[in-house]
């Protein structure tokens, strides 16, 4: 496997590239009311056709460079979450959707919760609101793409 | 011959919630069926006991949100019950809007998924389209796509004007439209046919000992609709038929759900033409109620929301029991699989319309104290370490 | 107004709710008996109550014949909540008693299927404390 530390840092920035032009996306439910959750899903499909900018459904975190994290993270998703985002290959995304896994929502202090999404993984953006219109879902993954672009793409 | 044991989920493409069936099979057949859940609990029973009722109403909400306004309608209205409120008459009809454009995007959303499931991938991003022009509705009216969050103790929060109302009837005129084109799909295609008939069959006999609910029920031939036999908000005034179907498969499942859809476009039409006069937004909150008990209960899209308030005075609840159609129709039908080739076991539970984060508000599963030791491909795939 | 069913009397608290008392020896019985209403088994609420040291059970079904929630209370000591259990009768009720059993600390007699951890997170689990209890502390 390829082990060297130059050659995986040349992939990365390959990869930045490639990402740059399709980002395919994997959406994480970790505890979400289904707010969130039918709101990735409705701004993935025809109508708000995310598909121009090169955005496509992953199914499996093995496919995926961005994971969008929605919900409250419970202390058993906690443990998913982390085991997902190692699985997915490198240079991997994670935008935080909605108010609960931002800050825990309407939900912090209830006992089974762990804590924030950005509290098991690097967050790159946050996605606020109650749920975020598919519109602020694109708007994310756009300004993500943005900052991919500023430092690996062109 | 070997049985293998399959775990589908939590994260499955098939799946777009976190819930794990775990299936063993031997061969293509299915052996048996076990719901793993746990992925999704948020505790929320507990910490409706430490808010107020206010707050409450925003937290039942919260419980899932595809159908809100339906929990905050079964929170509210017990509520109400227990402060000796009652809503005004205009108030129940826009509540009474929501909820139908609820069941209607509702069921518009699983129509989809049955179809993305089955591999009719056209299918599913047609009715995702048309889905938006319900999802608009629900913000002319709301205000928000999705969390409606219209009720409030004594009322609503937003009222209805003569311009939306005339918008509003306009666009279910062509939801309508949509809706019987997806029906003839469904009745007449033949793949979705092969697919759906005589698969997961539950009969009516059986139906009422395995406590199943909603749309799940009617497909096996019992009309059960708490909003003829137990109406609230405006049900009591405004005709509608229960549909229902004797096949009890998972295409009769998907009728039912398109033929209520059906019913709750008429339903909302009806509302917003005989809207009441009047005030419909309350000038005070009311924030303690008398000690007893209620019993409330709403036809969600998915069958039978029961919440049991208890109250013994004071600015909290002293016990919110919230029992989701979900719950039951997940939990009790896990022996409905058996017999069924393996790549039916998603078409049977998708024909349930799952609503994981309804039912797992208060579930958590321990993944470690199984006991067996399973043969998963996807343990053998990935050998962990201690 | 009142539903007679067999030897139970089940009085109407308010409109479609009818409420019969049982003790726990009887619920078996009276749960046979509601079946035979083309009933569902609808929730199970279980109420802590730790000053009178009771926790209440409220079995909620429907009926679907008389239109009404036919409700069974049984009240059992909190220290020791032992109650028969009737997933054999109506196998919808397993989920109400695993969560009641788990949540809540009620041992349901003959049902093999109970265990900790079905509900509770690990950590809540471990302390061996029971989170809908009042002085749960969670």
């Amino acid at each position: 496997m390829l082990k060297l530390p130059g050659i995986l840092s040349t992939l990365g920035l390959e990869g930045m590239k490639a990402i740059r032009y399709s980002p395919w996306v994997m959406h994480f439910n970790a505890g979400a009311c289904n707010g969130c959750d039918i709101e990735v899903l409705a701004a993935l499909t025809p109508f708000f056709d995310p598909e121009r900018l090169g955005v496509k459904l992953a199914p499996n975190p093995r496919h995926a460079d961005i994971i969008i994290v929605t919900g409250a993270l419970n202390k058993k998703a906690a443990e998913r979450l982390r085991r997902l985002y190692d699985q997915t290959p490198s240079p991997k995304f994670v935008i935080a959707c909605g108010a609960c896994a931002i800050s825990g929502g309407v939900f912090s202090g209830s006992y089974p919760l762990f804590s924030r999404a950005d509290s098991v993984v690097p967050v790159d953006v946050y996605v606020p609101g109650c749920p975020p219109r598919p519109e602020a879902v694109i708007y994310g993954i756009k300004k993500l793409l943005d900052r991919v672009g500023e430092h690996g793409g062109d | 011959m070997v049985i293998v044991e399959i775990p589908i989920g939590p994260q499955h493409p098939a799946l777009h919630e976190p819930i794990m069936l775990k299936v063993r099979t031997e061969g293509e057949e299915v052996v048996e069926v076990s719901v793993n859940t746990g992925y999704n609990h948020r505790g929320i029973e507990k910490l409706l006991e430490k808010n107020s009722w206010v707050r409450g109403m925003y937290i039942s909400g919260r419980v899932c949100g595809i159908c809100n306004a339906v929990h905050m309608q079964t929170y509210v209205q017990g509520v109400e019950k227990l402060m000796g409120v009652e809503p005004p008459p205009r108030a129940n009809y826009i509540r009474t809007l929501v909820m139908e454009l609820e069941r209607i995007h509702s069921h518009m959303l699983v129509a989809a998924v049955m179809a993305e499931i089955i591999g009719f991938d056209t299918l599913f991003m047609l009715l995702m389209r048309d889905r938006e022009r319900v999802m608009y509705l629900k913000e002319l009216v709301t205000g928000n796509r999705v969390h409606a969050d219209i009720h409030m103790l004594g009322g609503v929060k937003r009222d209805l004007d003569e311009v939306r109302r005339d918008r509003i009837l306009s666009e279910l005129k062509i939801v309508e439209e949509r809706i019987k084109y997806y029906m003839k799909v469904f009745e007449e295609d033949y793949t979705i046919m092969k697919r759906l008939s005589e698969v997961g069959v539950i009969r009516k006999s059986e139906a009422l000992r395995l406590s199943i609910v909603g749309p799940t029920l009617r497909a096996s031939g019992i009309k059960s609709d708490v909003r003829s036999d137990d109406p609230y908000a405006a049900y009591s005034e405004i005709p509608f038929n229960v549909v229902s179907r004797d096949e009890g498969d998972s295409w009769a499942r998907m009728m039912v759900r398109f033929g209520e859809a059906l019913e709750s476009v008429s339903i909302a039409r009806y509302t917003v033409e005989k809207l009441p006069q009047g005030p419909a937004i309350p000038k005070t909150i009311p924030r303690a109620t008398k000690p007893g008990e209620v019993i409330s209960r709403v036809e969600a899209p998915r069958g039978e929301l029961l919440y049991h308030i208890v109250s013994v005075g004071g600015a909290n609840p002293y016990r919110v029991k919230i029992r989701t159609p979900s719950f039951l129709n997940i939990l009790n039908t896990e022996k409905v699989y058996i017999g069924h080739r393996l790549a039916d076991v998603p078409v049977i539970f998708a024909s349930y319309d799952p609503c994981i984060s309804c039912t797992e508000r208060v579930m958590v599963i321990d993944e470690k104290s199984g006991k067996k030791t399973y043969v998963s491909m996807r343990d053998l795939a990935r050998v962990r370490v201690g | 107004m009142e539903i007679n069913i067999g030897k139970f009397i089940f009085k109407e608290i308010s409109p479609r709710r009818y409420v019969a008392l049982v003790t726990p020896s009887e619920l078996r019985e009276a749960v046979e008996a509601v079946m035979m209403e083309e009933s569902y088994f609808s929730s199970l609420t279980a109420i802590d109550f730790p000053k009178e040291g009771k926790i209440e059970l409220n079995y909620i079904f429907w009926s679907v014949k008389h239109r009404a929630a036919l409700i069974l209370k049984v009240t059992v000591d909190r220290s020791n909540a032992v109650v028969p259990t009737i997933i054999d009768i109506v196998p919808g009720a397993l989920g109400g008693e695993l969560e009641a059993y788990d949540l809540m600390g009620v041992i349901f007699e003959g049902n093999n299927k109970l265990r900790r951890g079905f509900l509770a997170s690990e950590d809540v689990v471990e302390k061996g404390i029971y989170p809908l209890r009042k002085d749960s502390g969670v």
